[in-house]
């Protein structure tokens, strides 16, 4: 290569020079401009930062509430789930409020990375103590009008998005799956019956949804998941009936709570 | 085998007709004593059938143990309007995910315009390579910058119908406006010699940063992939003759590296093509140097 040059050198230095008074930008001109960004990055990080501590915050916190759900069994039903419940409440006032303070605007996706897996978990806190106290599926409606009332004072409210609501319902089942195996150890048949339901709705809608969501991905994952959970439960129920037709003799010398409550009477 | 059966049933159920599903919420409450109601079957036939199909006699047990129910403050519950508020609540959920959707597609159609026309922009500039004088190979890639702010205003009309997602779809032309940057970074660069601003990016590509912006990163990654493009175009220019055209690169580029140094990058994808730039400045000093020991270079170059 060295070579070639100094046989062109000469023809080509007539085209060439066309080129050559080009100067280059000042070296301040340039720094300038990268100060801006600098400084946009440093912004932009602190910011992720800030959004990663309140998400790990959020998703520790969440988690601590299922636990706490999950203790909950036909005696201490009351007071286990209202410490459930006082848990989530502080979790959403002192936790997702901070969530909600950085999210404004364009951040709120940009940054969706960041929260998606602690806004999920949250969800599922929220829906899976929901689902203990009324047996209802907590809407995203509802939740987003919770934070509505921590953002009264900033002019734009995070409201969690449909995809983060549903990938959160879509780990929902996987505890309620644990839930249902515990109820039925307990004798609480027709709860656990009553989850077996609700989670079958809740699979069925979300098959429908899961292949025109955003990002389907993880959404595909946790569907394989929840079909396992979903079955998991669906075979404790037959097992139970199919064992359970043993006692019938029992329904008849017994009232009709007895189906309902499980075992209490067996138990006196 | 058999929950897959039951749940087809459902899925099927859910999406043929709607006068069914209305119906739906009443079944499952009316199969919520599920296990009193399979005993009284099991009684007569082996096998009841999975979910609705309730009997009269299924329907009086239910009203009984319903009565019954309120008082232990559990398990129980209205079924009714949970499962239809549930059913109303994901047919929501459908229409806002088609309705992205459809907003997706048209980006996506868009971008791959966009892409088609930096193709062509490309092309027309890699002219440089083969030594065609700078102004002319401009004007043949420059002409595709009218047709690129065109495509990008319609991207803009696009983005504005969902205001605040902007990143929401963000990753649907990133890569051809990180393409894009570099390409008029390069052209630019050519023309003048300096740095293309972000603020000249955004306005070449007919972007108001109010409404539909530039992405700094973008920005930024876009250069990096001009930083690419130099130790080529070095290199041929030297080998037709331009001995002085390697202080000049290297100068610029040296500069831009240390410009970015500046920044403070996490460890993603920007972070990994600067660290590529760094390829790209030793490849144009080994270019200045063997122009240099040789004497080649023109006499008044001091670096």
């Amino acid at each position: 290569m060295a070579t070639k040059p100094h046989r062109l050198h000469q023809m080509a230095s007539v085209l060439s020079s066309a080129k050559k008074p080009r100067m280059m930008s000042t070296n301040s001109s340039m720094k300038e401009e990268f100060a801006k960004h600098a400084d946009y990055l440093n912004q932009l990080n602190d910011k992720r930062e800030r959004v990663v501590k309140a998400s790990r915050d959020v998703t520790m916190n969440s988690k601590k509430v299922i636990f706490q759900v999950h203790r909950a069994n036909k005696d201490n039903r009351e007071e286990v789930l209202s410490k459930a419940e006082k848990d989530l409440a502080a979790v959403t006032e002192q936790f997702m409020s901070r969530l909600v303070k950085e999210l404004k605007g364009n951040d709120f996706w940009k940054l969706r990375r960041a929260y998606t897996f602690a806004v999920q978990e949250y969800v599922e806190a929220a829906t899976f103590c929901r689902f203990c106290r009324k047996g209802s599926l907590l809407d995203l409606k509802e939740i987003n009008s919770t934070l509505l009332q921590l953002s009264d004072q900033y002019e734009e409210p995070l409201q969690i998005n449909a995809l983060d609501y549903l990938l959160g319902l879509a780990d929902l089942t996987g505890e309620l799956m644990r839930l249902a195996i515990g109820r039925i150890s307990d004798g609480e048949v027709e709860y656990a019956e009553k989850i077996c339901r609700f989670v079958q709705d809740i699979y069925r809608e979300l098959t429908l949804l899961a292949p025109i969501m955003n990002d389907n991905a993880d959404m595909k994952k946790k569907m394989e998941t929840m079909l396992q959970s979903v079955m998991k439960i669906e075979n404790a129920c037959f097992s139970v009936h199919v064992r359970g037709s043993e006692y019938i003799p029992l329904l008849g010398t017994n009232d009709v709570d007895y189906s309902f409550m499980g075992l209490p009477d067996f138990d006196s | 085998m058999r929950p897959a059966l039951r749940f087809a049933l459902f899925f099927s159920v859910s999406t043929t007709s709607f006068s069914f599903t209305r119906l739906l919420p009443r079944n499952i409450h009316l199969s919520s004593p599920l296990r009193f109601s399979l005993h009284l079957h099991s009684f007569s036939s082996g096998s009841p059938p999975p979910m609705g199909n309730t009997t009269p006699s299924d329907a009086a047990a239910t009203v009984v143990v319903a009565g019954g129910l309120d008082g232990d403050g559990g398990v129980q519950e209205p079924s009714i309007p949970f499962s239809y508020s549930m059913e109303t609540q994901f047919e929501h959920f459908r229409a806002q995910m088609e309705e992205s959707g459809n907003i997706r597609e048209r980006i996506r159609s868009v971008a791959s315009e966009i892409e088609a026309t930096l193709r062509v922009m490309h092309a027309g500039l890699l002219l440089v390579h083969q030594s065609l004088p700078a102004p002319e190979v401009l004007k043949k890639a420059n002409a595709q910058i009218e047709v690129l702010r065109i495509l990008y205003d319609r991207l803009a009309q696009i983005l504005i119908e969902c205001p605040g997602q902007y990143y929401r779809y963000h990753s649907d032309w990133r890569s051809e406006t990180q393409t894009a940057v570099s390409l008029l970074a390069f052209s630019y660069w050519l023309e003048t010699g300096s740095l293309l601003t972000h603020a000249e990016a955004e306005n070449e590509l007919g972007l108001d940063a109010s409404e539909f912006g530039l992405d700094i990163e973008d920005y930024l990654t876009g250069l990096c992939f001009m930083s690419n493009e130099l130790p080529r175009y070095v290199v041929n220019q030297v080998t037709a003759g331009d001995y002085d055209c390697p202080r000049n690169v290297l100068k610029f580029l040296t500069e831009l590296h240390s410009a970015f140094r500046m920044l403070n990058l996490r460890n993603d994808f920007l972070r990994k093509k600067f660290d590529g730039m760094k390829y790209d400045l030793r490849r144009v000093e080994e270019v200045y140097y063997d122009v240099k020991i040789r004497g080649l270079a023109p006499a008044e170059s001091t670096t």
